[in-house]
């Protein structure tokens, strides 16, 4: 379970930062990144964060996953406040991020290692996992190859699996299909699948809604830092004015 | 501990497989310095060998008043006399090249000689030329002639030599071996290691923290359960590490390097260094090496992470390792040494202290002086690496 209540999140602009902006640049000393927004991503069921580029959803996972504090309110994950006890927080969460975040000089064995590692895994444990996901994604072929030396579908699996090894209670994929193909989006869609069907709480960002329609249970719309819809798929077809879900939501965020 | 150590084996593991970082670390220490001292060396050898073997060319101009002295240099078999050479072209040949040196003889040289006067000779040669031949070469035969002349002097006025030798200096150099080497050794060895430790440690610094932002693999370390000080000293630990085995390593290409450019070297000298160089020695030089490895990968690491891009860290960083080493060079200056003031001065004190150590000279109060000022100075660098790396607008630039 995430739990996020009137999240606000302010960064400061640098002297520097405000030149490179130019007339983009914000009008105060602090840029709102997000305002006071509230929602609840439930167990077994897939939450999509929607929004155009800049809306705010990369800063609200980085907030969940407390690689950032927020300025106010508060997240609930799993239990845990996210401010008091980020170390709790990042021992439940799974998180991935489009561009992989492997680390090349690696290999495959030795990247999922090191993240079971990190979370202290106990090694019988981490072998069963290891050896169950790597024969459920056919990756026992190259699981000594350095990722350097690995197709972007390859990547792709081993990505999920360090995301996953420590069977985490809570995933969260940052815009995770952002540039791959489809071959390999199919791969991450059923990844989504699996853990809403093992009961974990799955939020994700995107942009392409394709997606949402196919996975979500639940969504909410951001945009510059504030929530335009926050309901369960069946409420945000039950609004619709529009007859696609892309239409639907270039609408909303034309209307904003 | 148990992330720290986690974090530290993958990216000592991450380090060793980087190109970049192995050829700072291992080649360039192990071989480059080898490689560049043995040529350096025999090079200078060769061309002093060949500069003492080789014939020099000179104008005798004034033969006729001092026949003694033009035997003299012809009987000398590398001084080749060019003849028909007139004393106003003398300095436009030398700077063509195409004349060593010349002596001038004056007329009045004879009858001041005769007069037992002080006479004069000229010599014409060019400083800026290699080994300075010409000059030493002029001023052997003259000295030979004048010392001639003094010896006919004193024995036609039957005069005691000794009365021109009023003081016979005795010298008793009480200073060491060691103390000598120490003060030649010393004084090179931290200019070698400071570089070394510095370049190694940079490398592998950038690339753990500027590096890893740049290829978007941050965010995975930041989402796991790691705190940022595990983060921090993990990498440290092996920046550290790096930085210490570039500084050693290059200590052996040193060796390596003498060893094979000066092979006529006794074997005697050798003995000598190698008693200097026990384990007392080194254990002392590495306690020193040891807080300095570790300011300088805390260092290193809080200013690269603030880059976006490993270009952006190495344009950053590279000045510095000019700046590092003006305290190393300083204590090379006369004058400069180890005291209570300058134990203080983080580089200064490695250079001055690593003297001491090889001479045998080092005063305790010093050395501690030099750990206290190290050790507070590394605690510093840590704790400010830090901060940088817990705040959203280092970490997350973009």
């Amino acid at each position: 379970m995430i739990r996020v209540d009137n999240l606000r999140k302010d960064f400061k602009v640098s002297r520097k930062t405000r030149k490179e902006l130019g007339s983009g640049a914000p009008i105060g000393k602090t840029l709102t990144a997000l305002d006071g927004i509230s929602f609840e991503c439930k167990p077994g069921r897939v939450f999509g964060l929607l929004g155009p580029n800049g809306a705010g959803k990369t800063t609200a996972l980085r907030l969940i996953a407390t690689m950032l504090k927020p300025t106010s309110g508060t997240i609930t994950v799993a239990g845990v406040d996210a401010t008091r006890e980020p170390q709790r927080v990042r021992e439940a969460i799974g998180f991935m991020t489009g561009n992989t975040g492997l680390y090349d000089r690696l290999t495959v064995t030795e990247m999922v290692r090191y993240q079971a590692d990190l979370h202290r895994m106990d090694p019988v444990w981490f072998e069963e996992r290891r050896r169950a996901l790597f024969a459920a994604l056919d990756m026992e072929a190259f699981a000594d190859r350095r990722i350097a030396r690995l197709s972007s579908g390859m990547r792709q699996k081993v990505s999920i699996v360090r995301t996953i090894i420590h069977d985490p209670a809570v995933v969260v994929f940052d815009e995770p299909t952002a540039s791959l193909d489809v071959m390999t989006s199919r791969g991450i869609v059923n990844l989504i699948r699996q853990c809403r069907d093992e009961g974990k709480t799955v939020l994700f960002s995107t942009h392409i809604m394709g997606e949402v329609q196919l996975l979500c249970d639940d969504i909410a719309i951001l945009h510059n830092g504030k929530l335009f819809f926050y309901g369960s798929k069946e409420e945000f077809e039950g609004q619709m004015t529009h007859r696609t879900y892309e239409d639907e939501f270039i609408h909303l965020v034309g209307e904003a | 501990m148990g992330r720290t150590l986690t974090i530290f084996k993958k990216e000592f593991i991450d380090v060793i497989r980087d190109r970049r970082t192995i050829l700072t670390m291992v080649v360039l220490p192990l071989l480059f310095v080898p490689v560049i001292l043995t040529l350096t060396l025999k090079v200078t050898l060769r061309q002093r060998e060949k500069a003492d073997l080789e014939t020099v060319n000179i104008a005798f101009i004034g033969e006729e008043y001092a026949p003694r002295l033009h035997q003299a240099v012809e009987a000398d078999s590398q001084l080749v006399i060019k003849l028909g050479v007139a004393e106003a072209d003398v300095e436009a040949l030398i700077r063509a090249d195409s004349l060593d040196g010349a002596i001038v003889v004056p007329p009045d040289f004879p009858d001041r000689v005769a007069a037992d006067e002080q006479a004069s000779i000229g010599i014409y040669y060019r400083s800026s030329s290699s080994f300075d031949v010409a000059e030493r070469r002029l001023r052997g035969v003259i000295d030979d002639y004048d010392e001639e002349i003094v010896d006919g002097r004193i024995r036609r006025l039957q005069l005691d030599p000794d009365l021109f030798d009023a003081i016979a200096v005795q010298e008793n150099d009480v200073a060491t071996l060691q103390e000598v080497l120490g003060q030649t050794i010393g004084g090179f060895l931290p200019y070698m290691f400071v570089i070394f430790m510095f370049t190694g440690a940079m490398y592998a610094g950038i690339d753990l923290s500027a590096g890893e932002k740049e290829r978007g693999t941050l965010e995975t370390l930041l989402s796991s359960p790691a705190s940022r000080l595990e983060i921090v000293l993990g990498k440290f630990f092996v920046v550290a590490l790096v930085g210490i085995a570039s500084a050693l390593l290059s200590m052996v290409g040193l060796y390596l390097g003498v060893r094979m450019g000066l092979e006529d070297i006794p074997q005697e000298a050798f003995d000598v260094i190698s008693d200097i160089l026990n384990v007392k020695v080194i254990a002392m030089i590495a306690t020193l090496l040891l807080p300095l490895a570790a300011f300088f990968s805390a260092m290193i690491l809080a200013l690269a992470i603030q880059a976006k891009s490993f270009k952006q860290a190495q344009s950053t960083l590279t000045p510095l390792s000019l700046v590092v080493i003006l305290p190393v060079l300083f204590g090379l200056l006369p004058g400069i040494e180890l005291n209570t003031k300058t134990a203080l001065i983080p580089i200064l004190n490695v250079s001055l202290a690593t003297k001491d150590v090889i001479s045998g000279t080092i005063e305790p109060l010093h050395l501690v002086l030099s750990y206290i000022s190290l050790f507070v100075l590394a605690g510093a660098s840590i704790w400010f690496c830090v901060v940088w790396f817990s705040r959203e607008e280092t970490l997350f630039r973009s």
